[in-house]
């Protein structure tokens, strides 16, 4: 029975994060759209929301080309070693509280384990091994380019996220995910949700900037930069080879959203209220995943916002950025956490 | 009941699993016409210009060894995070430890860049 259920949410969870990776694609165009105030893709079904499929068919059925001059393991290893990691990483992260389903306690979580940050931290960082492989296995200069780009862009920024993150496990003193979402109830100060973004507001920034920069999205999206590189790593590559990289990245971005939800944003709990006090144990689960699940698509959409909103950094102003500024803000808010819990304790 | 890092592989398995046949089926599905002027690498719209194989900055080096140095210092901070709240209670021995890590850390960087490590040109 144990075994069922966990392969149920296994199954659900994985295919949740795909299919909203799915839908980006398709709100990315109208949003573009929308502010660009131009149509964007309205033809198949209702409000082209049937685009993503089409598209999905059409990436399936490409022809998978492959240039004479790449190094031919390099180059198919490339776009797997990146969605692995990139679909993974959602393993520990929760997606509501927990349901009660005849008198069977059932969290909503797939894997409730003591190191799921480790664990994300650790997946997080693997992607970048897609990216360098795809990229030097094309053997074209503007796929190594942005290989090498994409790189050093996303080393340098996990310096600042993990410092960010280490001052979140200061505060709350474990590196249990669903823990960590628990002691986000209540109020802080007595007026304010007792949420992680209060207590951690500099973090929260540099956690931000860090992850659009992780997720190579506008206004960190250098690897790609099509006035310079082309299309960067992915240059060569076409079909589902092509197609992975970019679901990857969309599942990326479900990823981080989620996890910023949980850290900061009080994962599923309302400010000020208690949904567990009035609502009966199902209708508890149910509305759990659903607060998380909206909580984290309001983050998905501000990604689609920033993207059409600001302008891409030159590359020197991206590692100034990093090294210079960031860096030294996370170093600095983590010797303000820990002095302020030495002093409060 | 199952323990958490058995749902964990179950979820990795998912994932190599889906990934692929996602990518089996496409290269079943797919045409293949493969052209000389198809498998030339890219180039933008000209002939090929020069080969990719050409000399690159070293500084790319060394923002991967300086990320080595720094995230292995964030990652010995780690453990003691966790149990800080704990610790904070027997005084400042702790946070002192915290300290002289970042401590370390910002030396590391303010000397990093005094040497230009990090400045593109």
């Amino acid at each position: 029975m144990n075994w069922v259920i966990a392969i149920i949410k296994v199954v659900f969870i994985w295919t949740w994060c795909l299919l909203w990776a799915t839908v980006m694609t398709w709100a990315e165009r109208r949003g573009s759209a929308m502010i660009q105030d131009r149509l964007g893709p309205n033809r198949a079904g209702p409000f082209g929301l049937f685009q993503p499929i089409a598209d999905g068919i059409k990436l399936f059925t490409k022809e998978e080309f492959r240039p004479k001059t790449a190094r031919k393991i390099l180059f198919n290893l490339g776009p797997i070693l990146f969605a692995i990691p990139a679909f993974s990483a959602y393993a520990v992260i929760p997606f509501g509280d927990k349901i009660v389903i005849g008198g069977k306690e059932i969290l909503l979580q797939v894997a409730d384990v003591n190191i799921g940050f480790l664990y994300v931290l650790a997946i997080g960082a693997l992607a970048v091994y897609g990216i360098v492989v795809g990229g030097w296995g094309s053997n074209n200069k503007y796929s190594i380019l942005g290989g090498l780009r994409s790189t050093a862009q996303l080393i340098s920024y996990e310096v600042p996220w993990g410092l960010a993150l280490l001052a979140a496990v200061f505060v709350y003193g474990t590196f249990d995910l669903r823990q960590i979402a628990l002691e986000q109830t209540g109020t802080f100060l007595g007026f304010l949700p007792n949420w992680g973004v209060f207590k951690q507001p500099l973090g929260f920034l540099i956690f931000t900037v860090a992850a659009y920069a992780e997720a190579n999205r506008v206004p960190f999206d250098l690897p790609e930069a099509e006035s310079e590189i082309v299309a960067g790593y992915h240059t060569e590559y076409g079909g589902m080879r092509l197609g992975l990289y970019l679901f990857g990245e969309y599942v990326n971005l479900y990823t981080l959203s989620a996890l910023c939800v949980t850290l900061y944003f009080g994962a599923w709990n309302l400010p000020y209220i208690d949904m567990s006090k009035f609502l009966g144990p199902i209708s508890y689960g149910i509305a759990s995943f659903v607060v998380f699940w909206l909580k984290v698509m309001v983050f998905l959409l501000s990604f689609i916002w920033v993207r059409w909103t600001v302008p891409r950094f030159r590359y020197d102003q991206v590692m100034r950025l990093g090294w210079k500024t960031l860096i030294p803000l996370a170093l600095f808010n983590l010797l303000i956490t820990a002095l302020f819990i030495q002093l409060t304790v | 009941m199952m323990s958490g890092f058995e749902c964990i592989a179950l979820y990795l398995a998912m994932s190599v699993i889906a990934v692929l046949g996602m990518y089996i089926i496409s290269v079943l599905l797919g045409p293949l016409r493969p052209k000389p002027n198809k498998q030339t690498p890219y180039e933008c719209g000209v002939p090929l210009l020069d080969p990719s194989n050409k000399r690159y900055d070293v500084k790319y080096y060394v923002v991967g060894v300086l990320f080595l140095v720094f995230d292995l210092e964030t990652v010995l901070i780690y453990p003691l995070a966790s149990r800080f709240k704990e610790f904070a209670h027997y005084g400042w021995g702790a946070f002192f430890e915290v300290f002289i890590f970042v401590a370390i850390l910002i030396a590391g960087l303010i000397y990093a860049i005094a040497r230009g490590a990090i400045e593109w040109d």
